[in-house]
């Protein structure tokens, strides 16, 4: 399938609003993940995240639309606005029939939600926002951006777990791919950061409990690991055909080549121990891009920081690569600002295409000693030099979706 | 009580108190959307203590016709 241009990057997440600042944080390893502050999170096992406290300070969205909703829609309405300025689109000028919108999400907008269901449950129904309704979705941000820029081409959200928005960035491509379209926004946003959307996260007993020490607690593939922290944010990208945006003379960041998607098919919960599917993914996404095993030069982890599912991805990449896994350099950059569940993927991807452009492989906090010594990980707090022309990033929700992707230089 | 009126829909809709003008419908003033008017017929129920229904104001009313509207619920 064709390769589809990445022209423009939107990215809201802990370790920073807007691409200069995020990756600034990024190779420099430094962590951003605290004690929960917008409530009083301390009864939970787990009561750390990775937080954005100053989302006001960027913002371009009036009052009268933010009190409509969700504070993920709001991340995904700036990380939207800082795509198609860095792409140096005006929507205006574009046939709106002929953009589309492909977002991913896991849970909702559950602070909005909450508040209006306690409201239901002390005041009565008239004391619900008449905006709850279209407030808490997972579709709700799609639908904000599309009616924000007067978007009205195909469009859709993906709800697959942690793998959202990662397959929202495969089916963008598809799309475009086949023509259909002239460009898309996609990408994912979460906002895990409330008291209800903490329990459940809790609830799933993958959280890390190291709340003493919170910069330490994300620590994937590493003998201490003990689970995963959230964290919340937006990562959104301007995708178009190549010939469209070298017409337009845009920059373009990288190409995304190649995409693949499967699913254990063994528990609710966690995946199959052992990483077959998720190899089948890799293989389809290499496939695709036309890119053989020997190629890759980076891989961004999914990184869960649970047994199973570091293990389990390991044994996919040892199956995919053979010998050279132990050669290729990986890492979980997220490790420093937590996982964004629904819009990690596309944030791994933006991370990565920095990381291209910097030639700089960016590095995993708190992998101190890996407890499974066969990838080349990138032990140490700072970002190490090295030319990357193709990358795969793998992205995994629970129960096992699986869903890999390449991206490649320009 | 046009005032008050205008002064409860800076608060619950966010828009600026020039923007809402006397004898233009809320649609041509402030692109009212349906959702806003069901919050709008519930803020000033509250606001004056009246039962109002929602077919009693709506986005082609001015301040002006919400003023009398509420006026006559007023005390009945």
């Amino acid at each position: 399938m064709e390769k589809i241009a990445i022209t423009g990057t939107g990215i809201v997440a802990p370790s920073g609003i807007g691409k200069r600042q995020f990756w600034a944080n990024i190779k420099s390893g430094r962590s951003f993940v605290k004690e929960i502050t917008r409530f009083d999170a301390s009864k939970y096992p787990s009561h750390i995240a990775g937080q954005i406290d100053d989302l006001e300070k960027y913002t371009h969205v009036s009052e009268r639309l933010l009190k409509k909703i969700d504070a993920f829609s709001h991340m995904a309405l700036i990380a939207s606005e800082m795509a198609l300025q860095d792409a140096g689109i005006d929507i205006k000028n574009e046939d709106p029939n002929l953009v589309g919108i492909f977002l991913g999400n896991a849970i909702g907008g559950w602070l909005y939600a909450e508040t209006e269901l306690r409201d239901l449950y002390i005041e009565g129904r008239e004391g619900v926002s008449p905006y709850m309704a279209s407030a808490w979705f997972p579709a709700a941000p799609q639908g904000q951006v599309s009616i924000y820029y007067g978007i009205k081409g195909f469009s859709k959200t993906v709800v697959a777990d942690r793998a959202s928005s990662l397959m929202a960035l495969g089916y963008a491509r598809k799309v475009l791919s086949k023509s259909k379209l002239n460009m898309i926004l996609a990408g994912g946003m979460e906002a895990p950061v409330t008291p209800y959307a903490l329990l459940c996260c809790n609830t799933y007993g993958a959280l890390s409990k190291n709340n003493a020490h919170p910069s330490e607690a994300y620590r994937p593939f590493d003998k201490k690991r003990d689970g995963f922290v959230i964290g919340e944010g937006s990562g959104i990208v301007v995708m178009e055909n190549v010939e469209r945006a070298k017409s337009r003379k845009a920059v373009i960041q990288a190409l995304i080549s190649g995409y693949g998607t499967s699913c254990d098919a063994v528990d609710r919960i966690k995946p199959a121990s052992d990483g077959k599917e998720l190899a089948r993914a890799i293989n389809m996404a290499l496939n695709d891009a036309g890119v053989s095993a020997d190629k890759i030069d980076y891989i961004s982890l999914d990184g869960l920081a649970v047994d199973i599912w570091d293990n389990s991805e390991i044994a996919a990449i040892k199956s995919v690569f053979g010998a050279r896994a132990k050669d290729i350099p990986v890492s979980c950059p997220k490790s420093m600002f937590g996982n964004l569940l629904g819009a990690s993927g596309a944030v791994d991807m933006i991370t990565t295409v920095l990381a291209m452009e910097h030639s700089l492989i960016p590095p995993t906090v708190n992998l101190d000693e890996p407890a499974d010594k066969s990838l080349n990980y990138n032990i140490g707090k700072e970002a190490k030099e090295k030319r990357i022309e193709k990358a795969l990033i793998i992205s995994r929700g629970r129960g096992g979706i699986n869903s890999a992707l390449v991206v490649e230089k320009p | 009580m046009k005032n008050k009126i205008k002064e409860v829909l800076v608060k619950l809709l966010r828009v600026k108190p020039e923007e809402l003008k006397d004898d233009v419908s809320l649609q041509d003033s402030i692109g009212v959307d349906s959702t806003e008017m069901v919050e709008t017929v519930i803020a000033l129920s509250k606001e004056f203590n009246i039962k109002l229904n929602p077919k009693d104001i709506t986005k082609f009313s001015t301040i002006s016709d919400i003023a009398k509207v509420v006026q006559s619920k007023i005390g009945q």
